[in-house]
């Protein structure tokens, strides 16, 4: 069984080479995913009306109770 | 401490917390694939996983705190800012305006709603944030002390970004808040939670770069900061707009808005730190085989 050995080393190379690389991709994940939070968090806390035109009032009135509880500037 | 030595008996099934975290990872047992999988999942994705889940979560439990305890207070603000209106409708058109403007778009039942979905999607894009500044404090080693580290950094996020700001700019019930006034408000709040946050880095630096002093010493030092930083907030104007409000509802109201919040943070605490001891736990019994 010399295949066996052979595909467990592949394995533990590509995982080599993944973890030795992904360092970059994964910070740039993470960047990608810090814009979409703040977004998220925009959205939720600070829209006015002005998020997107087509929401117009819908996302700061439908996050209403939210906005108040959490202590978040509201009209 | 947290590696136990019964880690091995109790090593997770293959269904358990790698699989869990890593959907993509092959669940046999084949034992390459469970060697390869902790590798594959890095440090800063594996965080993300567990700041979604904890913020999620968190989100979840304050929201629904509040909706059952937070909401019958919210109807109560509403209807008597309705009267309040009705009251002044012939002199002050803009008042009325206001509350019709509050009852156009969605119903009372449907805010309600909206108060669960906010707070879990805030929870998540809290979770993703603090995983990412948890993966920049802790980078040298991110698996380490999984426990303690989560309660730490939680606690810090808490002050930084729920009770400060709280102490500062206190929560209203619906009915306070002048739209003319909102967006001088919001970049109040704002700066709040940035003065916060940056005060609560400053805390932190202070605490590790006074590591070679006796513990108290780094302690009263990084407590010091943090009440620094807290009068801080003081050269911020005050809330312009008047809360006229009825006091014993404005107390509640505000004593279950910082529960919510230490709701939050506590269970995103819990989740955040269990998370992680269970991935450690999972990636030491891989690699033992």
């Amino acid at each position: 069984m010399s295949a066996a050995p052979a595909h467990t080393a592949s394995h533990t190379d590509t995982a080599a080479i993944r973890s030795a690389t992904l360092g970059t991709r994964d910070w740039l994940l993470a960047a990608g995913a810090v814009i979409l939070a703040l977004i998220a968090l925009y959205a939720v806390f600070m829209d006015n009306g002005s998020l997107v035109s087509a929401t117009g009032d819908y996302l700061h009135e439908f996050a209403h109770d939210g906005r108040h509880l959490f202590g978040a500037p509201c009209h | 401490m947290t590696a136990s030595p019964h880690h091995a008996s109790s090593s997770p099934s293959p269904t358990s917390p790698t699989a869990h975290l890593s959907p993509t990872a092959p669940a046999g047992p084949d034992p390459a694939a469970s060697a390869a999988s902790p590798a594959a999942l890095s440090p800063v994705l594996s965080l993300l996983g567990r700041g979604l889940a904890a913020g999620g979560l968190g989100g979840l439990a304050a929201g629904l705190f509040s909706l059952l305890l937070a909401e019958p207070l919210m109807d109560r603000a509403i209807r008597a800012e309705e009267a309040r209106s009705q009251a002044h409708a012939h002199d002050d058109a803009a008042a009325a305006n206001a509350v019709q403007h509050h009852e156009e778009l969605f119903s009372r039942s449907t805010q309600h709603a909206g108060l669960v979905v906010a707070l879990v999607v805030a929870g998540l894009a809290i979770g993703v944030l603090c995983a990412v500044a948890y993966a920049l404090v802790h980078r040298r080693d991110p698996r380490a002390a999984p426990w303690p580290r989560a309660l730490a950094f939680s606690a810090a996020a808490f002050l930084a970004v729920s009770l400060f700001p709280a102490l500062r700019y206190p929560a209203n019930p619906p009915g306070v808040g002048d739209s003319g006034t909102v967006g001088d408000r919001q970049a109040m709040w704002l700066a709040a939670v940035v003065i916060g946050v940056l005060g609560m880095f400053l805390v932190w630096q202070v605490y590790v770069r006074l590591a070679v002093r006796p513990q108290p010493v780094r302690q009263l030092a990084a407590a010091g900061t943090a009440v620094a930083v807290l009068a801080l907030l003081w050269t911020l104007p005050d809330n312009p707009d008047p809360v006229p409000v009825d006091a014993s509802l404005l107390w509640d109201f505000r004593v279950l808005s910082l529960a919510s919040h230490v709701l939050l943070w506590a269970v995103f605490a819990a989740v955040f730190g269990g998370l992680g001891l269970r991935a450690l736990r999972g990636g030491a019994a891989a690699r033992e085989g």
